[in-house]
Parts: C-alpha cells; structure tokens; sequence
C-alpha cells in the first residue's frame, strides 16, 4: 500500500485534496453518495487511494464503498478521455437510428473493441440513457455541447466541429450599449433550446443590441414546450405587441432586432441600414431569411402545437422568467401557499382528495389518500420528498418543470408539507440534470431570503427546510423505497411494502414522496378548488398530463394535454401527423414500463385506467410515435434491454428473468428464433410480471407483452426469417439492383468500404465487410439500394425500404 | 393475528412472517434466501405464496400477516413461480452438482473423491474408495472401454485425465497395505437426484484452468463440495426439475475458487446472489455493480470480518468450509 501520509515533506496530492473533500462533504454513512460524487467531480473518476483515503477517514467500510460506488452509473472507477462523446439511446434517439450514430464514432475515432477511449485519450465515448432532447434526436452531447440530427455521416464533422469550437473559445467581446430599449426579447433557455443553440442565439442579442446601440431586454424564459421550433423568441415592442420567431439563427437576429427596434442616433441607423440592406441582397442565407416570411407562415405552426394544449403545470410557460421572483408573486405566485397555511391540513387534504389528482410517477395512487396516511401518523419528524429522478428514456417533463417552473414545484411541495406536517423537505434531482439542480438550489435560496423557506414561513408556525438530493444514475430509484435507500447511502435496493414510506420511510419517518408534476398540479387546485381542476379530465382521471412527444412526428415537443385527450388528436392535432407522411403504426406510451398500442387503438382516451386496460400504463409520460418503418420486436428488445441494465439485481424474476426474456429477443432479432421460444418469451414475461417485487420488475414485461398482443404476426414472422422493416440487421442484407448509375455516391459514403469505387459500373456489396448502417441507402439518389431478406424464400417479401 | 392457510385457521405470532406462522403450523414453504433468525431481503421468491384476496403472488419470507388474510401454498400458480425461479436461478449457475467421471462410471466408483485423496497424497483413502465398488484385487477398469476419460472435463481443455493409470498405481501402491474391504460405501449419493451441468468451458476459461490446476492428477475436481447442504439441488430434485429450458448465458466464471479463510471456500458461479452472506457479515461480503451482472464479492481486505458460520447460511455451495478431505480422513 503506498504511504498517504502528508509528513514526508511531498503532500500527498490525491490524499490531500481527498481530505478537503471530506471535510467539507461529511463522515457518516449516509453521506457516501455525495461525497462520492465530490470525488468524482474533483478527479473525474474515483481514484483508489481516494476510496482508500475515505474507508480510512470516515464511517463508510469498504464493502458500502463497492456496494454503492458500483451500483450507480455515474461512478466511474477508470479515468475517461479528456473530452467526452456521449450518444444518447433514449427511445426517440434509438428509432432514428442512434446505435448506427454510436457505431459510427467508434469507427471514426479508431477506437480499439472493448475500449471506450481514443488511445490519445482525447475522446471517449460513452451510451448515455436520455439526453432530453428527444426532439433534435438523435442527439449527441461533447462535453457541455449538444449536437442535434447527427447522422452517421456526420459524425466527422460533428467532432471537427467540437474541436474548433475549443480554439474558437474565449474570443468574446463587449459593447456598451447606450440607449435602453422599452419592450423586450424573451428567449427559451431550457435544455432543448441550450441543445439547438439558443446560448448562441443569446450571444448574438447582446452582440447585435450592442452594434444597434440599443439595451434590449433580453428575458432567458423557460421551456416553452416547442422543441421543434426552437430556439424561439419572442419580441415585445415598444407598443407591448408580441412577435413570435420560431427556428431563428444567429445570422438572423440582427435583423430582427433592426426591425423592432429603432438603433439610437441617426448615423448608426443610417449605418445600419445600409448594412442590413447589404446583408439582405448579398448573402445566400437571406433568401430563405425570416423578412421574406409570412407572419402566419411562421408562427401558424407554433399556435396550432399549443392550441389543443392546457396549462396547468405550465402555468405562465413562455412568460415566466425560471428565477424571477418577484415576477412569480406578481403572477399569482404563493397565493395558495397563503391559503393553505391559512386553514387546517385536513381541509387542503380534503380538497385535494375532492379533486380527484393522481401520482403522476407512473402508478397514479390517488395523491390525497397518499397525503392522507402520511397526515395520520403521529410523529415529531416527517420528511417530504419530491422525486425528480426521471430516468425513462424518452421522458423530460420533470426536468423541464425543475428548470422552468422552479417557484411552483417549490410552491406545491410546500403545500404538501404544510398540509401532512412534514418539517424536512428533499429534492431528488438525477445529476444528470445539472441545470435543473442548480436552478432549484438558487430557487431555493431565494425562497428563503423571501421567508417562504425556513422557520415560520410567512409569519405562521409551519417551518420547513429543504435541500437537494443528486441521484446518481439508477432508474430504480424512482421507486420510492428505492429512493429512499439511496438517499440513506445504501444501494437502490427496493424495499417490502408494507410498512408504506408513508408510515416509516427515510430514516425510519413518515416520508410523503411526490412526483415532480404531481406537486406542480397542487398550487392550481388549492388556489382555484378542487372543482374547477376536477372540470378538466375524465371521470377517473383528473386535470392535465405533461408528455414528452418524439419518434416519427412532425412537431415533436413537450405538451400538456388535458387528460380524456385521444392520442390521435395529440398526433394529429398537435403533432401535425407522422414524419415524412408515414402510416402510423403505434404509439409508445410509458416508456420502459408502459406498451405500445397500436393504431387502430388510438382513439382511446389518456386516462390511468383506459390506458392499463390496453395493457400499457401512464407511465411518466414518454410519447413515441412509431410508423410503419418500425419493428416492433426491436422495440421491445430495446425497453427490455433499457430495463434489465436497470435493474438492481436483488431478485431472481427481474434480475435473472428479464435477462433471458432479452436473450430470447436477440435470438429471434437475429433470425434463430422459433415458435417455441416466442412461447417460451410469453410465460416467462407473464411470470415475471406476476412475480417481481417493484414496480420496475411487475412493469418490465410491458412493451413485451403488449407487443405480443398487438403485433404478434411481426414476432412469427422474424421466426420465419424476416424482418419486413429491415431494423433488424442480422437479418437482412443490403443489395444494388439493376437501377445502379454507378456514380460512386454510395461508395465515398461507405464508413467500412465494403462498396469498391468502381465508376460508371454498377455497384456490388461485399456482404462480409458491409454493417448495415444505411448510410448508402441515404446517399443514393436512384434507390438502387436495397434491404432484402437473407433466407432464399423470403427475399420475395417486400421490403418497406 | 388470525389468518388462513390454504384454508386452515392459523393464529400467527407478534412479528412472525408468513412462512414462519406456516411452518410451524406444518405446511412446507420452500425457501433459499432465508434463514431463521438471520437478517434478509426477499430475493429467490421459492417461498412464493398466493395472497387470496389480492391474487398478488408475494414472498412468504418477509412479508407480516394482517388480520383475516388468506394464503394459497400450493396453487398452480404458486408451484409455476417456484418451479420458474428455480429454472431461472439454475440457469445462471454455472456447476456441475456431480462430476461427469462418476456419473459415467458402470460400476458406481467415485472417482472424483477418489481422485482427491489421491491429490491429497492419502493412498489408503483411495483405495478404500476403490475397494468399495469393485473387490480388489480384480481391477475392473483393464477391460473397461474408459467412459470417465471420455467424459473428463479435462479433456475439453488439454487431455483426459488418465484416470485408469492412476487406479492402478494406487492399487498396485497399496496392493501390500491391509486394505478394508468393506463393502457398502459405494456409489455416489447424487445420482439419482437433481444434476446441475456446467455447460462448455469459455476460451478464457480454458487458459485459466490450464495455467492453474496442476495437482498430480491433473483433476479439475468437477464435483460440488457443497454437496451436502446444497438446498438449490433439494428443491430442484423434489419439483422434479430436469433442466433449465433457458439458455444459459453467464458471466460468471466455472471453477473459479477463492480461498477465503482457514478451509473456507468461495465459488462465485454458485452463488444465486440471496445476500444471506452480505447481510450477515459486518464489511465482508458485499454485492458489486447491479441487475444481472451482480456479483457477491468479499473485498480482500475484508477477509478477517468474517468467520464460518456463513457457510452455514449459504444455500447452495458458492461458500463452503472444506469438509471433503475430513470426511475421507
């Protein structure tokens, strides 16, 4: 063992920054995930003699130590390449193709099999579960960049891109501005509008209002929902008019400002004129620029997206500055916060019961009875969890409501708290979420500097704290026993229910744990009744529900829908249809946990109950749209491979059950499949259903079985050899037909040249060489290319290619 | 508390589990994952019972009955559950209960015990193994066709061992030794019960065990030492369990065996990751990384933490104190 002792002159570095860690993090048991993510912030990944460092000087033993520093993803025991590739695989991003995005990398970055970095260790790249922009997929994050649409062939210049942005850094610079402007510029700074570019389109506000000789306004909003036409802005002219510019490019803000704003002092506006009319008649770009548009041209698509949507969990969404306050009071904020403090927690249990609000996490237990059981059990002490460890792939809702309606989350979880007795608050925030973190830290803070925060909040005797829990990557841990645990530094082990964490949770408490959306719902019932909230929705589902739309549609985005909505209207209506004017085959809904319902089911109503009757469930709200070109069986393959990397392992039906149930779906994926063994799959999904513990294992089989029920005829027909999409690679070959001109597009294209570049000749497939990734299909203009089936009798099928 | 087991009035104690208020009302619940009086988490689910008002299936280990609850114990779905588990867990193990060159023997010799006297150096021991399937000195094997070298595990690796030879240098070494004769000790137990197979050895599996067996016979000694206790084998033998119908895909490495203390054994491919060890050890064992690839581990430096008494606790032979050589002694 080397020596970690700092008295031989050398300070030992690790040991010692370890020590400052420590210090300032804490000792006990319950402290091992933070202080482990302390290290890991500090190193990159956790060194040994760090770990070393830690069982030495704090209560943590070493088997917590492998326990939990191997059971979250975002621990790391090797270190990684200096810059980091991570390809997202949430679902939208998995339909649109993205482990082609991820081999791609590995072969444009040479990196060895078995590794994950470059052997300069530049790069290395990484899977990652949702990135949260399931609308710009596939996506692709380096380090704090997000790449949207990145297709195999693009990989090249995406990381050419990533590099000269490092040299580019760092160039910034300044201009007084000289005459403030009325009116102002509001901008979306979610994640998604961060991820296609809004902090640029930002930069260049300040830069344009600079050259303008103006100070505008320019108000960071939150999400507002439309993540397929952002970044977006919206102009406040002087006269208070409100012009709203979906997909706008640096290039085109200046324009845009020139046209609301008048530049002080007649030179600069004669200047700018000029400029502007030479920009306009001298560039290429300006032909396609937003001048030349309509008005309702492009902003008609926006108001149709929100036209069938309600906002209640978004109350204020396009409007609200995240971090604003005094903006948040003025606009209603906290008013029924007043009002719960005002009279007795039973009445606020009783409206909220009254208004038929249900868990918004995935099972929807009826959130008054859950406040209820909570609110009987005598007790010093109890805890009030809001859980936003959204782990679905697919789903972003939690994140966009921490970052963008921070006050209101806030708000409901305090009308929680009040209303149950709880004086300790916790925000469970996946670490993954690093914006919404700090966002709910500072509002946090602010809340307390207002008094909403603390010892008697507002005047009254209710005093609660809060503080804020990083989860460290487990998608179990949005069961509540689960969470728990972890925040207690253990593994996310679930554990049995009853006792209920309502009785005896965290720290053996009663503990109420909320979803994120379901506290958002709670401000708008209590400050309007439980009658007015319970006008919207149907008869056992009540008020909105938030989802995450992707896949194959045309306006992808984050919507609130009033529930009894179908998912045809949310389709068609606010979607505006399948991409690329497919036929729509199902829709996804409940991610990892829920099912697919096919489309001549979509005319069901979102409603709890309707949708676990079609076999699928709520969920937490991830929607995606499939269309014809679709395999079913590889969707399923993909949520059951989601959920067995998932799960904690502690019991045999989800941890040994789902594996096999994967093994049997790569083996009919790969075309070796029998009817037997679809048989095989459906006693044991079912089993596994039946016999888990948690709601990971019991809903696990989900997208199995609801495949099963709904496309059967696409399972026995892999068993026979094909795979009428062509989405599953091993069992289909790729061919040049007659049509071939010979231009060698396909060839250049070719990431593994398994094309030779023979001009002017038709094309050939070294079929040993060839991956499958479809970049050729793509490249050629005369669909000479083709997928086809590998067994002789089937190469008649068609192949919708 | 007054609850119903497969319809008979059963009154249940203060803090008694289910499968606890069961047994001692004499209904049989199998279990793994549990032990009487030792800290554990539900995990194995073989002690699956029906809650009747619910229709949920639920593990009869940890869970309290309340007042007027109705259990099924021996339902149709209740013995698909079992027997599924079981299916399952066995496809993740990767051991053989028995080895090949005993199962295969005509005349019932237990050559792998006998080939582990003959590493351990006791000659004698050996021989009395022999003596008890066939009466020396009339050596059976010359004219046998060898089916224990042909079904010798080695062999997949380098070569058989020459299991033959080796007989009939011990017969020949002790040929002089008063030898007991008694008869009656023979065959292996196993045979007619339950048999976990170990599948194919993996390339890397081979190197391994190339580089590091090398006792005088060569012997990969393939048989489980936790024979005895193996209450995985139990189970599987009483449901009737021929094999498991997945296939097995593992991770976990055959015959890898850790020495963990003074003849204290840990053979990780047997283990079914029921905890009993982790929680019943204070830093020693511990479970490392999540889902199917978990693993039961016992970090070298927590070695000193813990003492025999967890062979006890395992359920199947993943920990076992080395009994093999004491019970031939």
């Amino acid at each position: 063992m080397s020596c970690t002792c700092n008295n031989h002159g050398e300070p030992n570095d690790i040991a010692s920054r370890t020590d400052a860690i420590i210090g300032s993090v804490g000792t006990s048991r319950s402290m091992v995930i933070p202080l482990l993510q302390a290290l890991q912030a500090e190193f990159g990944y956790l060194p040994s003699d760090a770990l070393k460092r830690v069982y030495e000087r704090t209560e943590i033993d070493g088997a917590q130590l492998v326990s939990v520093s191997t059971f979250y993803t975002q621990f790391r025991h090797i270190p990684l390449g200096k810059h980091q590739i991570r390809v997202c695989t949430g679902t939208a991003c998995h339909v649109k193709g993205a482990g082609n995005v991820f081999d791609a990398f590995i072969r444009h970055l040479e990196i060895p099999e078995g590794e994950i970095s470059t052997a300069d260790r530049l790069f290395s790249v990484e899977k990652i579960a949702c990135l949260g922009c399931c609308t710009l997929a596939p996506v692709v994050q380096i380090d704090e960049k997000i790449y949207g649409h990145v297709v195999p062939g693009r990989v090249k210049e995406v990381v050419d891109d990533f590099l000269q942005s490092l040299s580019e850094e760092a160039k910034e610079e300044s201009r007084k501005a000289k005459r403030r402007a009325a009116g102002e510029v509001r901008l979306g700074m979610g994640s998604c509008c961060m991820a296609s570019g809004s902090a640029d389109i930002y930069k260049e506000l300040q830069t344009a209002s600079a050259q303008l000789g103006v100070e505008i306004a320019v108000k960071p909003v939150g999400c507002v929902g439309v993540c397929n036409k952002v970044p977006l802005i919206d102009v406040v002219s002087d006269d208070g008019s409100i012009h709203r510019y979906p997909n706008v490019k640096a290039i085109e803000i200046k324009e845009i400002l020139h046209r609301h704003f008048k530049p002080s002092g007649y030179l600069k506006r004669m200047q700018n004129n000029i400029l502007g009319h030479i920009d306009i008649f001298h560039t290429d770009i300006t032909w396609n620029n937003v001048v030349w548009k309509s008005e309702q041209e492009r902003t008609g698509l926006v108001s149709r997206f929100l036209a069938a949507q309600k906002h209640i969990s978004t109350e204020g969404f396009g409007v609200l500055a995240p971090l604003n306050i005094d903006e948040y009071i003025a606009h209603g904020g906290f008013e029924a916060l007043r009002k719960a403090i005002a009279s007795p927690g039973s009445d606020i249990i009783r409206t909220i019961l009254r208004s038929g609000l249900r868990g918004r996490g995935g099972g929807g237990f009826p959130t008054g009875r859950k406040w209820e059981i909570v609110a009987s059990v005598g007790s010093r002490s109890k805890y009030m969890i809001c859980n936003g460890d959204e782990g679905d792939p697919g789903a972003f809702m939690d994140r966009m409501m921490l970052e963008s309606y921070p006050f209101r989350v806030i708000e409901g979880m305090l009308i929680a708290a009040c209303a149950v007795g709880a004086d300790r608050g916790i925000f469970y925030i996946r670490s993954e979420y690093p914006l919404a973190v700090t966002r709910i830290r500072t509002a946090v803070e602010l809340c307390r500097e207002r008094g909403f925060v603390g010892a008697n909040i507002a005047g009254s005797d209710f005093s609660f704290g809060i503080s804020v829990f990083e989860g460290a990557g487990a998608f179990v841990c949005g069961e509540e026993t689960a969470l728990i645990a972890s925040i207690e530094g253990d593994r996310g082990f679930p554990r049995q229910r009853p006792p209920y964490p309502a009785v005896s949770g965290l720290h053996g408490l009663p503990t109420l744990v909320n979803n994120v959306e379901t506290l958002s719902q709670v401000p708008y019932i209590v400050k309007h009744g439980a009658e007015a909230y319970g006008s919207v929705g149907t008869e056992s589902s009540k008020g909105t529900k938030v989802f995450a739309l992707a896949g194959k549609i045309n306006h992808g985005g984050l919507i609130e829908v009033p529930m009894g909505i179908s998912l045809r209207q949310i389709i068609e209506d606010i979607g505006g249809g399948v991409e690329g004017g497919r036929k729509l085959k199902a829709v996804q809904i409940g991610g990892p946990s829920g099912g697919c319902i096919p489309a001549e089911l979509c005319d069901s109503p979102v409603d709890f109950d309707a949708l676990t009757q079609l076999g699928a469930m709520m969920g937490s709200g991830g929607l995606v749209v499939l269309s014809e070109d679709d395999c079913m069986v590889d969707v399923a393959r993909y949520f059951l491979s989601f959920t067995c990397d998932q799960s904690c392992g502690k019991c045999t039906f989800c941890r040994v059950g789902t594996r096999r149930m994967l093994d049997i779906l790569n083996k009919i994926c790969s075309g070796k499949g029998t009817a037997a063994d679809i048989a095989l799959l459906e006693e044991l999904a079912l089993n596994v259903k039946r016999s888990s513990l948690c709601g990971l294992g019991k809903t696990a089989p989900n997208p199995v079985l609801t495949t099963l029920k709904y496309f059967r005829h696409e399972y026995e027909e892999h068993a026979a050899g094909l795979c009428r999409t062509g989405t599953c690679k091993d069992m289909v070959r790729y061919v040049v037909t007659p049509d071939c001109i010979g231009c060698t597009k396909c060839a250049k294209a070719c990431p593994v040249d398994a094309i030779p570049y023979t001009p002017y000749e038709v094309h050939t497939i070294d079929a040993e060489a060839c991956v499958r990734c479809g970049l050729c299909i793509d490249e050629c203009r005369y669909r000479a290319i083709r997928k086809t089936g590998l067994k002789e009798n089937i190469s008649e099928y068609e192949y919708s290619n | 508390m007054n609850i119903q087991i497969n319809d008979t009035p059963v009154v249940a104690g203060e803090n008694e589990t289910l499968i606890e208020a069961a047994r001692r009302a004499g209904f049989d619940i199998p279990s793994l994952c549990y032990a009487k009086g030792a800290a554990h988490k539900s995990s194995c689910m073989i002690c699956a019972v029906k809650d009747c008002r619910t229709g949920q299936i639920i593990p009869s280990c940890t869970t309290l009955p309340t007042e007027g609850m109705r259990i099924d114990t021996l339902g149709d779905e209740v013995v698909q559950t079992r027997m599924l588990s079981l299916e399952l867990l066995l496809s993740d193990h990767r051991a053989d209960c028995e080895a090949p060159c005993t199962l295969v023997c005509p005349h019932g010799l237990d050559v792998e015990r006998m080939l582990s006297c003959y590493d351990a150096g006791l000659t004698e021991a050996a021989l009395r193994i022999i003596a008890a399937a066939f009466p020396l000195p009339d050596i059976k094997c010359i004219s046998c066709k060898a089916p224990c070298e042909k079904a010798c595990r080695r062999g997949t690796i380098d070569r058989a061992v020459g299991i033959r030879g080796i007989i009939r240098e011990i017969c020949e070494q002790g040929a002089d030794a008063a030898t007991d004769r008694r008869e009656g000790e023979a065959a292996a137990s196993g045979r007619a019960g339950f048999l976990s197979r170990l599948g194919r050895f993996t390339d890397g599996e081979k190197d391994r065990l190339k580089a590091s067996v090398a006792s005088p016979s060569r012997c990969l000694h393939c048989a489980c030492a936790g024979q005895g206790g193996c209450k995985l084998r139990e189970y599987a033998g009483r449901m009737g369990i021929k094999r498991s119908r997945y296939e097995a895909a593992s991770v976990s490495p055959a015959m890898s065996r850790q020495c963990i203390g003074e003849g204290m054994w840990f053979e990780p491919a047997k283990c079914i990751r029921c905890g009993l060890c982790v929680y019943n050890s204070a830093n020693g064992f511990t479970f490392r990384s999540r889902g199917f690839v978990m693993q039961v581990v016992l970090p070298d430096e927590n070695r000193a933490n813990i003492d025999g008494s967890l062979a006890e606790l395992c359920p199947t032979g993943a920990i076992y104190l080395d009994k093999k050589k004491e019970k031939v002694l």
